[in-house]
């Protein structure tokens, strides 16, 4: 992950991704990097190219899959959607996150 | 990381193009919706496409990421590299040529001869475990000469097996040599007589039927016999249905059982008693294997017969069981006078079967590598020079930011990818190279049928290729990397010419080359010498225009065929003259005798006895072979069965036995005492019949009638090529005894080359291999002063404006070339006199620092490397001093 993205947390970018394609269903990469903007707030400073090497990486590994689609622009685009292994990853990611929270959580309220 | 992921990146790598073209797609659709969105929320046009390209963020920055993310980065820069490298050499395909040539070259002839090494030394024989295999000769007590090999007696290695600790197991084996009689024809075979045990001992597993066991040398079994998988495949075209068959086989009465067939590329092992036989041929593959058991007569028992291999038990080495065996070997000679005088040697059996094959193919693959190193001299040069031509381009790349890694590594990649080329054109050379020895190579390296080229060939040339880049890319490279930008560019226009460091690196190189290829030629000298020097050597006999071949009546009931057969092939028209001979000069054939001489102490015991060869011929061998005599008579052919035993001697006996007194009329005892002797009634000149670098020793000759030996030659003297009678004699001998085996036609010019073929061999791969080194260097001498002359073509033209002739410029060139390839020729002949010992027991009356060699070589390359200085040094001479100094 490159400079300029240090903001967004490592590694939380792909499972942004994973968690929207699971609420909306099948999206293109302008309105997956849009939807994680509109839920964020303005909480994340994110570039919206940057959700292209997310998506690749997410594809290659199996966890979500691309379809060629026509955009509302009338543009050939590619659609993802969630596959079953990608909920899994999702699953554990999620899980995954919650216990290192819960850690976290644990330290910073732990009295002196 | 999932192996999926893994897949999909390694899968990026060719799909590169097209994911870039899709990354592409999905930007240009996320803008365009991005930028309708930002005019939907009340932007202008021209805002919305700004804020969308500003959400978008930076997008070649992404698109990198992109290709990190998706793939291997490593391999997608190297590609890269690889890539730019296919690119730069495209554009200089004089250099890639010249430099790919001359690499393929190098490795070719190191490949070639590394597939004969592969496929003689390193492929080990079929045995289980060959390295714990040990053979187990004889040697004498006290550290006497032994005349001859002897095996050992059944007594002496059946108590061996029984007690001995260091040697797990031992068998013992005989050389024997028979007819198979097929529907279709008779083939002779060599054979093992193996104790039951041997193939465990060995391990070797059938690959059908069974092996052998003891109940199959009890005096009433079955008669059994095992194939050798070769034989199996000629004979009986792999019928899996040949267990249980029948063969007949000529000395046996009763028909032999086929029980089993053993794996492929089963060789003999070593019979050293018998190599005189001429059948014999240890090198050959193992067609048949019999049972055999020493039973359990006494005097059957301490016939020395055996030959004897071991199996080391795990963790002791041959010299641990040659104490133990000598120990006992020592108590059986104190319990018997029978078996004393001789004590085991323990050798490794892959000592042994490589010994020959090792004498031969080191110092060839020594000179192999010479060429290759001359080869990686020439390239590391020609990448120099390249270098030098683009400092210019380098300089810019360092400017813009190319670090000294990355000139590094671009230099090194060109010279990696040429070297690649050179390894992949060189191992296709081997192959061919392969095929042409085996052509000529056939009677000098044992087991050369063996050898085969394939993927072990191919990759020691790519891993030679990964040498030779190192050896020549890495100065050139270097010299990229510590290039200073800041000089180069400040120096004027593109320079072809070399700064002093180069010069004297190159200078260097050439110098290295130059006595390598001295040592090549040295060496090349050195067996031409031994050539000519066997060419002239005095044999004795000659050669020309006689057809020989091995003659057996099979069925040994027909005692006519002989002289019937003699008879016949006499008078066919285009023969001269025919004779049987057994001991034909230079096969290794004789029949060793333990003589007793008339005059000379009669020896105390057989051991003491004087051991000549004895052969056997009939009239008329003599002067078919050019063998004067010079007292006496020639054999009679009622010289029989019926007459008297005679003899005839050579010059050597005489002088020896004889030095006083007459030899005709004297008495020699060829069987024994108590048997007839024999008179000898003539002498015949001296010939070099065992060897022809070795001076003749005392030999006898006895008639063939009265001598009659089962495996012989037939000589037949023609009037036109010999080869051209050979069907006509075979049928011939086939209409007198359609069983004849007809065998080994050759001429006898043919025999006395492949007595030679080591050495002939040798030679003309040294020669092929110098040659190729002297052309190289000489392209390299070439080179360097081409680049010496432009590199002072301003000094020339102020010598030239400051009166300077020609003659004096051509010498001032001519001379620094003389000064260049004497340096190397002097350290080329200190090399040689280090590096020609190898070859010594090549060499036939020349010394491996034979001063005539050496200077002859050295003065022969001298002129040549002048001829190539010639070229440059006329250049030099054309400078115009006028032009010249008004350009600067």
């Amino acid at each position: 992950m490159s400079r300029q993205h240090a903001d967004v947390p490592y590694g939380t970018l792909d499972l942004l991704v994973l968690k929207t394609l699971e609420t909306m269903g099948e999206m293109n990469g302008y309105r997956i990097a849009r939807r994680i903007e509109q839920v964020s707030g303005d909480a994340l400073k994110l570039s919206q190219g940057a959700i292209y090497p997310a998506l690749i990486r997410l594809e290659q590994e199996g966890w979500i899959r691309a379809r060629w689609g026509i955009s509302e622009t009338n543009r050939k685009v590619k659609f993802y959607s969630l596959t079953k292994a990608g909920r899994k990853q999702l699953e554990a990611e999620v899980r995954k996150w919650e216990q290192a929270n819960a850690l976290v959580a644990r330290f910073l309220e732990a009295a002196p | 990381m999932t192996w999926r992921g893994r897949i999909a990146r390694l899968l990026a790598l060719v799909r590169g193009r097209r994911l870039d073209r899709e990354l592409d797609a999905e930007v240009e659709a996320h803008l365009e919706m991005a930028e309708r969105d930002a005019r939907n929320a009340g932007l202008s046009a021209e805002e919305a496409r700004w804020a969308a390209r500003r959400r978008f963020g930076g997008i070649e920055q992404m698109k990198e990421e992109h290709r990190d993310r998706r793939s291997v980065r490593w391999i997608e820069t190297g590609l890269r590299e690889f890539r730019i490298a296919v690119r730069t050499l495209g554009r200089a395909p004089g250099f890639v040529i010249v430099a790919v040539l001359t690499l393929a070259l190098g490795i070719g002839a190191t490949a070639a001869v590394f597939s004969l090494i592969q496929g003689v030394l390193l492929t080990p024989p079929p045995y289980a475990d060959p390295a714990r295999l040990v053979l187990i000769p004889s040697a004498r007590t006290g550290g006497r000469p032994q005349e001859g090999p002897r095996p050992w007696p059944a007594a002496q290695w059946l108590e061996w097996q029984r007690e001995a600790k260091s040697v797990q197991s031992i068998a013992a084996y005989r050389w024997m040599f028979d007819f198979l009689i097929l529907p279709d024809g008779v083939e002779s075979f060599e054979a093992m007589a193996v104790a039951p045990e041997y193939f465990s001992v060995v391990g070797l597993e059938p690959v059908l039927g069974r092996k052998f066991v003891a109940s199959d040398t009890t005096p009433s079994a079955a008669p059994v016999l095992i194939i050798g998988y070769e034989l199996w495949q000629r004979r009986f075209g792999g019928n899996r249905n040949i267990l249980g068959q029948s063969v007949r086989v000529s000395r046996r009465n009763t028909p032999v059982e086929i029980v089993g067939v053993m794996p492929p590329g089963v060789r003999f092992l070593p019979a050293p008693n018998v190599a005189q036989e001429p059948n014999y041929d240890v090198n050959a593959l193992v067609d048949i294997w019999v049972p055999f058991s020493p039973g359990s007569d006494a005097a059957e028992l301490k016939r020395p017969r055996w030959h004897v291999v071991g199996r080391l038990a795990p963790g002791f080495t041959p010299g641990q069981a040659q104490a133990e065996l000598a120990l006992i070997a020592g108590r059986q000679a104190r319990a018997d006078p029978d078996f004393a005088g001789f004590t085991p040697r323990v050798e490794s059996l892959t000592f042994e079967y490589n010994r020959d094959g090792e004498r031969i193919l080191h110092p060839l693959f020594g000179a192999a590598a010479l060429v290759l190193l001359i080869a990686c001299g020439n390239v590391a040069a020609l990448l120099l020079l390249r270098g030098l031509g683009r400092r210019q381009e380098y300089a810019v790349r360092a400017a813009l930011g190319v670090g000294r890694a990355g000139l590094f590594r671009q230099a090194s990649t060109e010279s990696l990818l040429v070297a690649l080329a050179g390894g992949a054109l060189g191992a296709g050379l081997a192959f061919a190279a392969v095929r042409a020895f085996q052509l000529i190579g056939g009677h000098a390296i044992p087991r050369l049928d063996a050898v085969t080229t394939g993927w072990p060939v191919l990759l020691f040339g790519l891993g030679l290729a990964l040498i030779a880049a190192t050896l020549a890319g890495l100065l050139p490279a270097w010299r990229a990397a510590r290039l200073d930008p800041n000089e180069v560019l400040k120096g004027a226009g593109p320079k072809s010419t070399a700064g002093r460091g180069e010069r004297r690196l190159l200078r260097a190189v050439t110098v290295a080359q130059t006595a390598l290829t001295l040592v090549l030629l040295v060496g090349a000298g050195l067996l031409i010498r031994t050539m000519i020097n066997i060419a002239k050597a005095p044999s004795g006999y000659h050669t020309s225009r006689i057809l020989t071949m091995s003659v057996t009546a099979v069925q040994m009931s027909e005692a006519g065929f002989h002289r019937r057969a003699l008879e016949r092939v006499q008078a066919l028209p285009g023969v001269e003259r025919a004779a049987y001979a057994w001991g034909v000069p230079l096969t290794g054939n004789n029949w060793p005798m333990r003589v007793i001489i008339e005059g000379q102490p009669v020896p105390a015991s057989a051991k003491e006895a004087i051991e000549l060869p004895l052969r056997s011929i009939t009239p008329g061998y003599f002067g078919m072979l050019g063998l004067s005599l010079i007292e006496g008579r020639d054999f009679r052919s009622n010289d029989d069965e019926h007459a008297p035993p005679v003899a005839i001697v050579n010059q050597a006996f005489a002088g020896r036995y004889f030095p006083d007194t007459a030899t005709l009329g004297k008495k020699v005892w060829l069987l024994g005492p108590d048997k007839p002797y024999c008179t000898i009634v003539g002498v015949v000149a001296d010939g070099r019949t065992d060897d022809l670098t070795r001076q003749a020793a005392p030999e006898i000759y006895g008639s063939f009638w009265q001598y009659p030996a089962y495996s012989k030659h037939m000589l037949i003297r023609t009037r036109a090529e010999p080869l051209s009678m050979a069907s006509a004699v075979r049928s011939a001998l086939r209409e007198v005894n359609p069983n004849a085996a007809v065998e080994h036609i050759k001429t006898f010019d043919q025999i006395r080359n492949d007595s030679l073929a080591g050495r002939t061999f040798a030679m003309r791969l040294l020669v092929g291999f110098s040659m190729v080194g002297c052309l190289l260097t000489l392209v390299g001498i070439y080179g360097v002063l081409s680049l010496s002359v432009a590199s002072r073509r301003h000094e020339i033209a102020i010598r030239a404006a400051i009166g300077a002739e020609r003659r004096d410029i051509r010498t001032l060139i001519l001379s620094d070339g003389l000064r260049l390839i004497a340096g190397g020729v002097a350290a080329g002949l200190a090399g040689a006199l280090v590096f020609s010992r190898v070859l010594r027991s090549f060499l036939y009356e020349v010394e491996p620092n034979d001063p005539p060699t050496l200077l002859a070589v050295a003065m022969l390359f001298i002129g040549v490397a002048l001829l190539a200085c010639w070229a440059p040094a006329r250049r030099a001479t054309r400078v115009d001093p006028m032009k010249m100094l008004r350009c600067e």
